[in-house]
């Protein structure tokens, strides 16, 4: 699938800021199952210094510095993405039990390293809680092979917890949407994540775009769509080689290899949303300010 | 002991009276005072004790009381302090330094020098690794859990190289001395170690009250290992020779402030808080008051986290946004490299051994305490079953989020309940637990004063010791260290805990060779009271200018108030007490300098309960009382503490306590009252004198002190001015020849009274006043010299362009103009006066939007 997002980001500051520093992670990365045709950040006003870099997780990055005031900032990110559909696992990752992939984590002399043990500690939006513990244990039953699992949790998440847009903000812990069962895609991403590091799962966080269907009948709203989030856990297939993650979405109940699916755009993988936020910045003034989001996702060549 | 030396006819010798005074260590503990157990022996002292107390001789030995006494004014007199966060009311406490230093003897050092060098390459490389290619953990040579399972793994530092290639500049090792006398690393600092700072107090204190044994026992001196270190920050830079470096504080309310001022000055180096610090084009500047200018290296006292709000801690206001960017271009130099944390783990320790064969090829010469992760299975097992001999130690630093809050915890004391529920927990969450084998930690003798005489005590002693990376790009170990002492009978060695500390003296090679040996043989100066390492020119930041601003704008409105008091108490029972012009004039200038609570009684209604209102509002604080200035100059002066000579800063200080303790000794009624209150003014006055006296005479003239003269003049002008506009318009100065209460007032507090009889007798005329007060520009106390003084430091002051600093300078109002231009009169000068008084104002509102704008007010994250 081929498509085109348009993902603009806008703060207006009152009073106006005088000098700013960003950290964008607003360009979309190649992955196994995506590539980034075409991109082009526009920056409103002019940054004095903007570059380019690559953060520890292979994510493009850009930082940002602005020197002269300004009394909003524009970030404007096009690009166009060709996506494909998940890819089947070998099989012996099917058949693969949570316990082996937990023990193959636990430290001991002479143990094979898998650069994946990363994703199993606990990260700044992601703290080690038994709450987590108690709620990922019905799914995580003895023997049972890891990809159930998770998939069992990522079900169990999308019916049992509600979704609601303003319930929590970028701040809400996760612990706290755990214990009121609502959230957005964020929380529900963190609460998948937490679940399974606390059964010694190595689980991870992306941050992308989904192309969401309009109504029947109705245009595609333009504008009406946002960033999304969801989860990603690794299961490795008990032979040499890397493994593989398997995209969970506990928003959708949307659950495949390697991405959730052909609609879906990577932008950014991480520990938790800290590591990829899109925008993140310190600015010095704008004691007031105000965000506004929007992000197209459309077929490329629908329009 | 009096009675067993009455019991010999043969005086004891040194030692065997030493030997007789000591209490004996505790069981299983080394005693540091008696050396290597010899069976038979038991009465003998180890040979360096020995030495030492036959040079503190049987005169010294008697005087040890009078010593510590010495001992514990030093540390007043020095300031040296320890914040004790527990304690909020008082936060600052005295330092605490024992008598004897730790005597280590030549062999102990050589063991503790060769394994430090080599532990601190392997955490070096270790450290290297981690943020590198990673082998140590592709190998399985240490646990990912501690690395980037470490919350103080940073992995925005992976894949970087900092300039200079060395991440460890800094790192302190705490080791202990077995029951058999042999030296145990216990833990290890990277990311902000403390110490540097203290032990250099410590070492200037102890070895003024032993010279004799100082010098004999020829100790090796500590000043080449900071030079070293400032030469490796320095060559590591990428300015090289010219960088300009800088040390970063938390500030001052962090528990070893203290010591972050210190060591800067000593270093000299510029003290910073991060809001003193900006990066642009990811490059670091400091906000001085000539504008941004660049910082090369940067020695910190943050801990990580703090470092940077745009990449970690998103609340810090500590740190500096975009900091990691700076570093990660290369272009500061920050010791230690951010991510160090991780290497404190005491879980670490015990991978070592296995890490140094693996990095260099080498067995560990200096060994750390057995120590098990309980993350590790094996580990686990054989840990649990000795928690009775162990300490249980966190894993990772405490007080994080989901971390479990932990201090250490002896094994010994737990019920065996207690013991199978520490078990079950580290089943659960092993990584969280390291166990280690408990050490009895070696005792060393410290002096314990009694009412006439004393004895020594044994305390249990953590030796802290330090290596720093020199230019050579090899490690040089401080030759001595902290020592930190047990409360007697405890077993932890903690300054929170009310612990003590003690120099740490190590003897110089017998057979000397190397460059060192001029250095560690050289006597006299101990320590140097700054080492001067071929230092640029000191810059001022901002924040430091703003400070010393206020620091002499205080300084002088205490003197003003200061004499207002004085002067209006005298009044109140003088002479001229019925004047009513007087009274007027007083009752509006006490007021509007907030000498009194607003609401006062007139002192024209009854003087009496005027003048007890004056005396019982000295030390008011919630007004601008005397007290109240005082307290402020302090406060001031505290932020600027790093600028100050030791002298100055105990002056201001000490003025400060003795006031308000005095204040409450004052007798609040009767006669007596206004007598008492006058004489503790003209003792503070005197003091203040001193205080101004430093400013003037002591401090380098450079911009600093350019901003604290102005500080000063700006508010003499106000006060004189004010003082001069209250005179007339109390109708005091319309018939000078009738009543001339408040001209001779106006001389008095104008300080001219002796001037203007010599110029002018007895002669009472407005112009004579005018004169002297307004025109004369030899007086300082005149409104002319002051306004030309002003407008001189002004035009002086660097950073501002020609425009500017016209601008700056034409705001100074010329009183000089006032009478010459006309024969003034009451309303004109009156005026003059007022828009003097505006014009000062507008001035200082002037001066602070030029000098000490703060970049970083107003500050905050978005989007975390």
């Amino acid at each position: 699938m081929l498509l085109r997002i348009t993902h603009e980001t806008r703060y207006d500051y009152a009073p106006a800021v005088g000098t700013a520093q960003h950290i964008l992670h607003l360009q979309p990365r190649d992955t196994s199952r995506q590539h980034v045709v075409q991109h082009q950040l526009q920056i409103t006003p002019e940054p004095s210094q903007s570059l380019a870099q690559t953060d520890v997780y292979g994510n493009p990055m850009s930082y940002v510095a602005l020197q002269t005031p300004h009394e909003a900032l524009s970030l404007v990110s096009r690009s166009v993405v060709k996506t494909l559909g998940a890819v089947a696992p070998a099989a012996a990752a099917l058949s693969v039990s949570w316990e082996s992939v937990r023990n193959r984590f636990r430290y001991q002399v002479g143990a094979r390293y898998d650069p994946a043990i990363d994703h199993v500690f606990a990260s700044p939006h992601v703290p080690r809680h038994a709450a987590f513990l108690d709620y990922a244990l019905s799914s995580f039953t003895p023997g049972r092979p890891l990809h159930e699992a998770a998939r069992d949790l990522n079900a169990r998440i999308h019916f049992e917890f509600r979704y609601e847009s303003h319930s929590t903000d970028v701040s809400t812990p996760a612990l706290e949407a755990l214990q009121q069962r609502r959230g957005v895609c964020q929380d529900f991403a963190h609460i998948f994540i937490a679940c399974c590091r606390a059964m010694g799962l190595a689980a991870r966080y992306v941050s992308g775009y989904l192309l969401t269907s309009p109504p029947p009948g109705q245009p595609r709203l333009i504008g009406s769509d946002a960033s999304h989030a969801w989860a990603s856990v690794y299961v490795p297939d008990d032979q040499e080689g890397p493994g593989h993650w398997l995209d969970c979405d506990p928003t959708n109940n949307r659950c495949d290899w390697e991405t959730p699916g052909e609609d879906y755009v990577t932008v950014a993988i991480g520990r938790d949303y800290a590591d990829v936020s899109p925008v993140r910045g310190v600015i010095h003034g704008g004691t007031h300010h105000t965000l506004a989001v929007a992000v197209t996702v459309e077929p490329a060549g629908d329009a | 002991m009096e009675n067993e030396r009455q019991a010999t006819s043969q005086p004891l010798t040194i030692p065997e009276r030493l030997a007789a005074w000591a209490e004996p260590a505790a069981s299983g503990h080394f005693n540091e005072l008696r050396g290597a157990p010899e069976p038979g022996q038991a009465q003998t002292l180890a040979p360096a004790w020995s030495t030492f107390f036959e040079h503190v001789g049987h005169e010294g030995l008697n005087d040890l009381n009078q010593r510590t006494r010495d001992l514990q004014r030093q540390v007043r007199d020095n300031g040296i302090t320890y914040n004790v966060y527990a304690d909020p009311q008082n936060p600052q406490r005295p330092w605490s330094l024992d008598l004897f230093p730790l005597l280590l003897t030549q062999q102990d050092w050589q063991t503790i020098e060769q394994g430090v060098q080599q532990r601190v390459q392997v955490l070096e490389k270790v450290m290297a690794d981690a943020y590198g290619p990673q082998r140590l953990l592709h190998e399985a040579l240490i646990p990912p859990a501690l690395v980037q399972g470490h919350p103080g793994y940073i992995r925005s530092m992976h894949g970087v190289t900092p300039v200079g290639e060395t991440r460890l500049h800094i790192v302190a090792f705490d080791l202990a001395r077995s029951p058999q006398g042999h030296w145990w690393v216990v833990s290890q600092r990277t990311q902000a170690p403390s110490g540097l700072g203290y032990l250099l107090e410590n070492r200037l204190i102890i070895s003024r009250l032993f010279p004799h044994a100082f010098e004999a026992m020829q100790v090796q001196r500590l000043a080449g290992t900071y030079r070293a270190l400032m030469e490796g920050i320095r060559q590591r830079s990428p300015a090289g020779a010219e960088a300009h470096i800088a040390l970063l504080t938390p500030g001052p309310y962090n528990e070893t402030y203290f010591e972050h001022a210190y060591l800067a000055r000593y270093l000299g180096v510029t003290l910073v808080e991060g809001s003193d610090l900006t990066v642009r084009d990811q490059r670091l500047y400091l906000n001085t008051l000539r504008g941004l200018e660049p910082v090369h290296g940067l020695i910190k006292r943050l801990d990580d986290q703090f470092l940077d709000p745009l990449e970690l801690r998103a609340d810090s206001t500590l740190g500096v946004p975009g900091l990691l960017q700076a570093i990660r271009a290369g272009h500061v130099v920050v010791a230690n490299a951010p991510g160090s944390a991780f290497l404190e783990s005491p879980a670490l320790l015990g991978f070592l051994p296995a890490l140094s064969e693996a990095l260099l090829g080498e067995t560990l010469q200096l060994p750390s305490l057995p120590t098990w992760w309980c993350g590790e299975r094996a580990a686990l097992d054989e840990a649990q079953h000795r928690l009775s001999t162990s300490v249980i130690k966190p894993t990772f630093p405490w007080g994080l989020p989901g971390n479990p809050n932990l201090e250490s915890v002896l094994g010994r004391g737990l019920s065996e309940r207690a013991q199978d529920e520490w078990a079950g927990r580290m089943a659960r969450q092993g990584e969280d637990f390291t166990v280690q084998n408990y050490l009895p930690f070696s005792q060393m003798p410290t002096w314990h004063s009694t009412m006439d005489s004393g004895r020594l005590q044994p305390r249990s002693v953590l030796l802290r010791v330090f290596a720093v990376a020199q230019a050579s790009g090899r490690w040089n170990v401080l030759p001595g260290g902290l020592a930190r002492l047990a409360v007697p009978g405890a077993e932890i060695a903690s300054m929170q805990r009310g612990g003590s500390s003690a120099d740490v003296w190590v003897p110089s090679q017998e057979n000397p060779h190397g460059a060192e040996e001029s250095e560690t043989t050289t006597a006299s100066v101990h320590v140097p009271a700054s080492a001067s390492f071929g230092i640029r020119k000191r810059l001022v930041t901002s924040r430091a200018a703003e400070n010393l601003y206020w620091l002499g704008r205080y300084s002088e409105r205490s003197e003003n108030s200061l004499s207002l008091a004085r002067f209006s108490l005298e009044a109140l029972s003088g002479e001229n007490q019925h004047s009513r012009s007087l009274l007027q004039w007083l009752y509006d200038l006490t007021t509007r300098q907030g000498l009194v609570p607003p609401g006062v009684p007139h002192p024209q209604a009854s003087r009496r309960l005027f003048e007890r209102t004056l005396i019982a509002s000295l030390h008011k604080d919630d007004w601008t009382s005397v007290g109240y200035n005082l307290r402020a100059l302090r406060q001031a002066a505290s932020a600027v503490r790093e600028r100050l000579s030791l002298e100055h800063w105990n002056l201001i200080d000490r003025t400060e306590k003795d006031f308000f303790a005095q204040c409450d000794k004052l007798t609040q009624q009767g006669d007596a009252a206004s007598i008492e209150a006058l004489h503790l003014l003209d003792t503070i006055n005197r003091q203040l004198a001193a205080i101004t006296g430093a400013q003037t005479d002591r401090m380098v003239r450079d911009d600093g002190w350019r901003l604290l003269s102005i500080g000063r003049h700006v508010e003499r002008l106000a006060f004189l001015s004010s003082a001069l506009s209250l005179a007339f318009a109390s109708g005091g100065l319309d018939q000078p020849q009738k009543d001339d209460a408040v001209y001779t007032g106006l001389l008095a507090l104008f300080d001219s009274t002796i001037t203007f009889q010599s110029q002018y007798q007895q002669n009472r005329s407005l112009p004579s006043l005018l004169a002297l007060l307004v025109q004369d520009t030899d007086n300082p106390r005149s409104l002319a010299w002051v306004a030309q003084t002003l407008k001189g430091r002004l035009s002086k002051l660097a950073g501002s362009g020609a425009e500017e600093l016209d601008g700056l300078a034409r705001m100074v109002p010329s009183p000089a103009s006032w009478v010459a231009t006309a024969q003034p009169t009451r309303d004109s000068l009156t005026t003059e006066l007022q828009n003097c008084l505006q014009a000062i104002y507008t001035l200082s509102d002037a001066i602070g939007a030029r000098y000490f704008t703060h970049l970083r007010d107003g500050e905050q994250s978005l989007g975390f």
